[in-house]
């Protein structure tokens, strides 16, 4: 699968302020296997993109084509299945069932569209740390736990793209380190491209390109 | 990469059934109930009324399928100088009800009649003769034809104007006759037209009418004699017989109030007592329903209430990737086994309730089966797919709203 965005520009950004953007009002080719790096000042409005391309928000103009299909005009039933089996995301404020368990919030996501077998939770868990974790409810663990109870049910589903948004905001170097080797194995199995937005230069995530918005 | 989507059909409603809050259980339950007693009370009103149409179907005695029934126009202080004959119009009126199947005009003598018995039965009397369409007479005889030069004129004697004379006829020093023996009496019926001409005939009771109650001779018999005797024209008839498969239809009864017509009381009591009963099993029935509704209201609250509570939860869901069709669906499947059991429960009741009645009803035993009505069961079944129907569309609106 292939994302084009074709001169999107949010309603509620300035022309003028976009100007030196090589996101907004841009033609842009996300492929397959790809990495890309979106740096984003606060209120350059990245989260609006991420929400743009999942399709959640559609106060733009311009195209975003998931191959040929525009995400903006698309039916639900091809939204839902596109988010099932081609799209994945960790969102910028988790979106976690908070009075669930960790298990159920990750269960919820994989019997869904099962990628992995169940015992993969448990080793993705045991790998970031958070093993201990997996009977508490989700609204219990800090948000440092939340970040990677988010990342590991992201990684549930088969995927072309993963786009993250701030995945790492509240982890420390080493974990964040960690989430990130687990989220490139996870793509590269599934030969499928990361985009990556965050406030600045992320270190230890090798990106093919970088984009500022 | 793994299969398409369509593998979420495997994923069961336990699967997201924690998150939805389904909340108040005792509004829940109360619009079970509801439902179950309003659409046992519906069905059990639509079995009465089945009931009442066989019970009130077969009271009367049935030639070929068919009840005759006489009918004229009711004579009312206000109409009685006027014409109350019926005119051709008002004959193809009959015909054209559905629940006549057929009509024919009773015709009369327009010329004086003078009936006298010889000497067995010294008796005389004016008299009146009719006809009628050969195809309403119950017991009709081959020699009931007539032809211009014929001096015998067959004739059809009223059982009833036979009693009646066995009646009075001791009193009068007149012997009584049976009706085997009613073909053997000479009558002599003497025509005359205005201008003095007579003409004698030799009349011959050649058979015994229980349905119809008049003197009958051959349609063709009467049309000459009206000729000859009579320099009226043709006149119309004061009476109708009617010829319908239930005397007791209630469109029947309607018909003859509405056009003012009189019939014979007795043969169509059952119609007016049915009429009745209809319209009070009509109003329970119609009382049921409202129940129904609001029973299935209730519910479509609580439905809502229920997703409202979960929207997060559901809002959710639909971002993870969950398609808001297959959500309805699997929602709406939750209540499939409940509304099930509420329409077993609604048609078992009213098979126990068709059981007791059937065996209750000692005069009705014969007519009434001890089982439910099939139109019955449909209606149970039809209920049970509005109800999944409504609830899966209400659903369906609300989480696309979402």
């Amino acid at each position: 699968m292939e994302i084009s965005l074709n001169n999107i520009i949010a309603d509620f950004l300035e022309k003028e302020k976009t100007n030196n953007s090589e996101v907004w009002q841009q033609k842009i080719l996300f492929k397959e296997g790809s990495k890309t790096e979106i740096s984003a000042p606060s209120g350059s409005g990245k989260t609006s993109l991420i929400h743009f391309l999942y399709g959640l928000r559609k106060d733009y103009n311009g195209t975003i084509l998931f191959d040929k299909k525009n995400i903006k005009i698309i039916d639900s039933a091809q939204l839902a299945d596109i988010r099932a089996m081609q799209l994945s995301i960790v969102f910028q404020d988790l979106r976690l069932f908070k009075d669930f368990s960790v298990l159920q919030n990750l269960e919820i996501k994989r019997t869904l569209s099962p990628y992995h077998k169940q015992s993969l939770i448990n080793e993705m868990a045991e790998r970031l740390g958070i093993v201990k974790k997996l009977s508490q409810n989700a609204g219990t663990c800090s948000y440092g736990e939340q970040q990677r109870i988010a990342i590991i049910r992201a990684l549930q589903q088969p995927f072309s793209f993963i786009i993250l948004d701030e995945p790492f905001s509240h982890l420390d170097e080493a974990n964040s380190e960690k989430s990130m080797a687990l989220i490139e194995e996870e793509a590269a199995k599934r030969g499928a491209g990361i985009i990556l937005a965050d406030l600045q230069h992320n270190t230890f995530f090798k990106a093919d390109s970088i984009l500022h918005l | 990469m793994a299969a398409e989507n369509n593998n979420k059909s495997k994923i069961s409603f336990k699967t997201i059934a924690a998150f939805l809050q389904t909340g108040n259980k005792s509004s829940r339950l109360f619009s079970y109930a509801g439902l179950a007693v309003g659409v046992m009370l519906l069905l059990c009103c639509v079995q009465l009324y089945i009931n009442i149409n066989l019970l009130l179907k077969e009271k009367n005695p049935r030639k070929n399928g068919y009840d005759f029934i006489s009918v004229t126009k009711t004579i009312t202080n206000e109409n009685m100088g006027k014409d109350n004959r019926f005119s051709n119009t008002e004959i193809a009126d009959f015909k054209k009800q559905p629940f006549i199947a057929d009509a024919a005009p009773l015709l009369s003598n327009q010329f004086r009649v003078k009936m006298s018995a010889g000497d067995i039965i010294p008796f005389s009397t004016d008299l009146f003769l009719e006809s009628i369409q050969n195809n309403f007479i119950d017991t009709l005889p081959s020699s009931f034809t007539w032809q211009p030069g014929q001096t015998t004129v067959p004739i059809i004697f009223s059982a009833d104007f036979l009693e009646m004379y066995n009646v009075f006829a001791p009193a009068q020093g007149l012997p009584q006759l049976s009706e085997g023996s009613i073909g053997a009496v000479n009558i002599i019926l003497e025509c005359s037209a205005p201008d003095g001409t007579v003409m004698k005939f030799t009349g011959n009771i050649v058979a015994v009418s229980d349905r119809l109650n008049t003197v009958l001779v051959p349609e063709s018999f009467l049309n000459w004699g009206n000729k000859i005797f009579s320099t009226l024209p043709e006149q119309p008839a004061a009476r109708i017989y009617i010829k319908t498969t239930d005397a007791n239809s209630v469109a029947l009864q309607n018909y003859f109030q509405q056009n003012n017509y009189h019939v014979n009381k007795d043969k169509t009591k059952f119609g007016r007592i049915k009429s009745t009963l209809q319209a009070i099993v009509a109003g329970l029935g119609g009382l049921a329903l409202l129940v129904v509704l609001l029973s299935v209201l209730l519910f479509s609250f609580y439905l809502q209430l229920m997703i409202s509570r979960s929207k997060e939860n559901l809002q959710l869901l639909l971002t993870l990737g969950y398609s808001p069709l297959w959500l309805s669906k699997t929602v709406a499947k939750k209540w499939f086994p409940v509304y099930a059991i509420i329409i077993f429960i609604a048609l078992a009741a009213t098979q126990l309730f068709q059981y007791f009645f059937q065996s209750n009803f000692i005069a009705g035993q014969d007519a009434l089966s001890p089982f439910i009505d099939y139109k019955v069961v449909v209606l149970g079944l039809l209920l049970f797919v509005l109800c999944i129907v409504s609830t899966y569309r209400l659903i369906k609106t609300q989480l696309y709203r979402l």
